[in-house]
């Protein structure tokens, strides 16, 4: 038996003339990795954000499914739906996005900080992030002196770091050259669906997407397919 | 192909028309408060007489003190014209764009966002003029043929803005020149020496000294000349020793910080401390001011009873200098702040907008960015403020500074000088806000 983490049915989203998304059901399972993909514009960054609470749809809705029960994403107000993904999900962007100015530790202990933990404790539970990502040593350094790669494992370190139950990720290897790809979507599986978590990733990348458990295709603003990578029917029924 | 690239460039980006307004208006706040300055000053170098040099040497004064705050905005509208196109110059360099096409790039749209704001502050100038006609000194207002700037004045002044505007650019770019990644990859904070609190210190020793041996110095012109040397050097110090202090506290506050705003100011001050002085040194200003003008009236008071008519006259113009001139340093320190906090929203937009896609509320970037420049505030008027008294205690004696009257003055200027840096930044939280909407 499966249970559903994340739920969506009938996601529509305009902007303006353009339907980003034009009647989008899915349906994610605990624990899995999905993969989004499909050509540039087909709304795959507007599914995620939808799925993730950070922009509400214009009509559909999505529901969010965890230890604590059941929470209507799509019915929460704007605060609301910015406490549940500073809570209960975590983010990793094409960019790092880090915040420059803080040390590689601080940036992942601040995700801890806004939601009560004291710095102490936090910067600690940073820190093993950071080992357990290979990035022992590096707790001071400030974003600018780290390689692409290595800020993309901070992002990870801070998406993971709040025990998030779901980690969406737009692009995550967009910047990275093919060999730190391969690295950096270890570092994210092992992480997320390694710790009995859930991935959704959104990626161009074939071979980012044959590491997941499930792919769906996207085109203009639809779910047009849905295939199972080969190798990862095995890893998907675990 | 220049004219081409050009207008690429100067099409308004993601940003919308803010980058380009932003500049331009604070140019021509410039323009118009430096026009508004000299002509006020002009209007003293029609007097001829032996009281109308005692004015000359108070308006070489008062100009002095202006000096700072406004070109810390001049700098900060020019920082800010050539920084909104960092990015995308720093591109053209990696699409394989000469050098000398990028620097003449950069320098031409800052020169002409200058020179457009400055034509601005012209005709803004016009319409304060019958204003500042209006202000009494010498027991009769200015009039309007004193203030009045000829043309050569005119023309002077946005040259100059324009000039201000394309060295800043070139210091900017040079950067963005030599390495065509120079832009993005970001180093360590810089270090400050410590050898510059022992220079500081000596020099505020000197001028205490030079305030000391004032009384018996003989000539107004020598005393105006080491009153002169004595302010100018010790706002010099403060300049020097400002952003190391600030340094030195934001790295206490760093390591002590508990909250997440806490933390994120402390950086955000670490990153640059020059940066955060030089946005709130202005205030610096006003607070050196505040004490000058505090013990200044409270002395002039207490010549009251005794005073002929004509160093009444003197006395009540000399308040109402020092008033013009506390009021112009605001109005140019709420303007940096201003344009300081609206272009770093700029510059921050992507990583603002990505924070609140992770949850972290509005109101804590709000909160952090306040603090980052509340803290220092805080740091630089006190300092600022006891440094003056320092250097004014041989001068005026310790009474005179705790008199109540005093103390009054400076409090009050003081107050007004951090209310104002706190409307800088209550003017640009819209704009953050719509820069962290997800
Ligand atoms: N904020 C917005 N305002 C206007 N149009 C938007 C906005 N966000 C997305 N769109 C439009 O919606 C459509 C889907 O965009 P979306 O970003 O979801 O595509 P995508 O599949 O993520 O593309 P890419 O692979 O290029 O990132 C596009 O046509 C895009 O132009
Ligand atoms: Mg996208």
């Amino acid at each position: 038996m499966s249970s559903f983490v994340l739920e969506a049915s009938g996601l529509v989203k305009s902007f303006g003339q353009t339907h980003a998304l034009a009647g989008v059901d899915l349906r994610v399972r605990t624990g899995e990795s999905l993969a989004i993909m499909g050509a540039s514009g087909s709304g795959k960054t507007t599914l995620l954000h939808c799925l993730a609470g950070i922009v509400a749809p214009d009509t559909g809705t999505v529901a969010f499914q965890s230890g604590a029960g059941r929470v209507e994403v799509t019915a929460l107000g704007e605060r609301e739906r910015s406490r549940l993904r500073r809570e209960a999900f975590g983010f990793v962007f094409q960019q790092g996005l880090l915040i420059p100015e803080l040390t590689a530790v601080e940036n992942v202990a601040l995700a801890l900080m806004l939601n009560g933990m004291p710095r102490a404790r936090a910067e600690e539970y940073g820190g093993g992030w950071l080992a357990a990502l290979g990035l022992a040593g590096m707790e001071d350094r400030r974003i600018g002196q780290l390689s692409g790669g290595q800020a993309q494992r901070v992002a990870i370190a801070r998406a993971q770091v709040t025990g998030a139950a779901v980690v969406f990720a737009d692009e995550p290897t967009g910047a990275l050259d093919s060999a730190t790809s391969a690295e950096v979507m270890r570092a994210l599986l092992d992480s997320t669906t390694g710790q009995g978590r859930t991935l959704v990733v959104v990626t161009h990348d074939a071979d980012v997407a044959g590491r997941c458990s499930r792919i769906v295709d996207m085109r203009d603003g639809r779910i047009v397919g849905e295939r199972v990578p080969a190798g990862a029917s095995a890893e998907a029924g675990a | 192909m220049i004219g081409r690239v050009a207008w690429l460039l100067a099409r308004p980006g993601t940003g919308g028309l803010a980058p380009l307004a932003l500049p331009a208006t604070a140019f021509a706040i410039v323009t118009a408060l430096l026009l508004t300055v000299l002509g006020g000053a002009q209007s003293f170098w029609s007097w001829t007489d032996d009281m109308g040099v005692t004015y000359q040497a108070l308006a070489v004064v008062a100009l002095v003190l202006l000096v700072v705050p406004l070109s810390s905005l001049g700098g900060a509208a020019a920082r800010l014209s050539a920084r909104r196109r960092d990015d995308r110059l720093a591109t053209l360099r990696l699409l394989g764009a000469t050098p000398a096409t990028v620097s003449a790039l950069a320098v031409l749209e800052s020169v002409v966002l200058a020179v457009v704001g400055a034509v601005a502050g012209v005709v803004l100038y016009f319409l304060l003029v019958p204003l500042i006609a209006l202000i009494p000194f010498r027991g009769e207002p200015l009039g309007l043929d004193g203030v009045l700037l000829g043309l050569p004045a005119l023309v002077g002044v946005v040259g100059g803005v324009a000039l201000l505007a394309a060295a800043s650019a070139v210091l900017g770019l040079r950067q963005v020149v030599i390495s065509p990644l120079g832009v993005r990859t970001r180093q360590d904070a810089p270090k400050l020496h410590w050898l510059r609190i022992v220079v500081g210190l000596a020099v505020i020793a000197v001028a205490f000294g030079m305030m000391a041996v004032l009384q018996v110095a003989g000539s107004a012109m020598v005393i105006l000349a080491m009153l002169g040397a004595a302010f100018g050097g010790t706002i010099a110090v403060l300049n020097l020793i400002g952003p190391w202090v600030i340094r030195l506290v934001a790295r206490s506050q760093a390591r002590r910080a508990k909250t997440p705003q806490r933390l994120l100011a402390a950086r955000a001050v670490l990153e640059s401390p020059k940066a955060a002085w030089r946005q709130v040194s202005g205030v610096a200003m006003t607070s050196f001011m505040a004490v000058f003008a505090g013990t200044g009236i409270a002395l002039l008071g207490s010549f009251g009873e005794a005073a002929d008519t004509e160093s009444m006259l003197l006395f009540a113009d000399i308040r109402t200098g020092i008033l013009i001139t506390v009021v112009g340093s605001f109005l140019m320190v709420a303007c940096s702040v201003g344009v300081n906090q609206a272009a770093s929203i700029l510059d921050r937009a992507d990583l603002s907008r990505s924070l609140g896609m992770l949850g972290m509320p509005t109101a804590t970037m709000e909160a952090a960015r306040r603090r980052s420049v509340m803290s220092p505030l805080r740091i630089t008027a006190i300092g600022s403020a006891v440094t003056a008294a320092v250097v004014m205690l041989p001068l005026t004696g310790i009474t005179i500074i705790v008199a109540p009257l005093s103390l009054a003055v400076i409090a009050a200027v003081l107050a007004a000088g951090i209310g104002v840096v706190w409307l800088g930044l209550v003017a640009t939280k819209p704009m953050l806000e719509r820069s962290a909407s997800v």
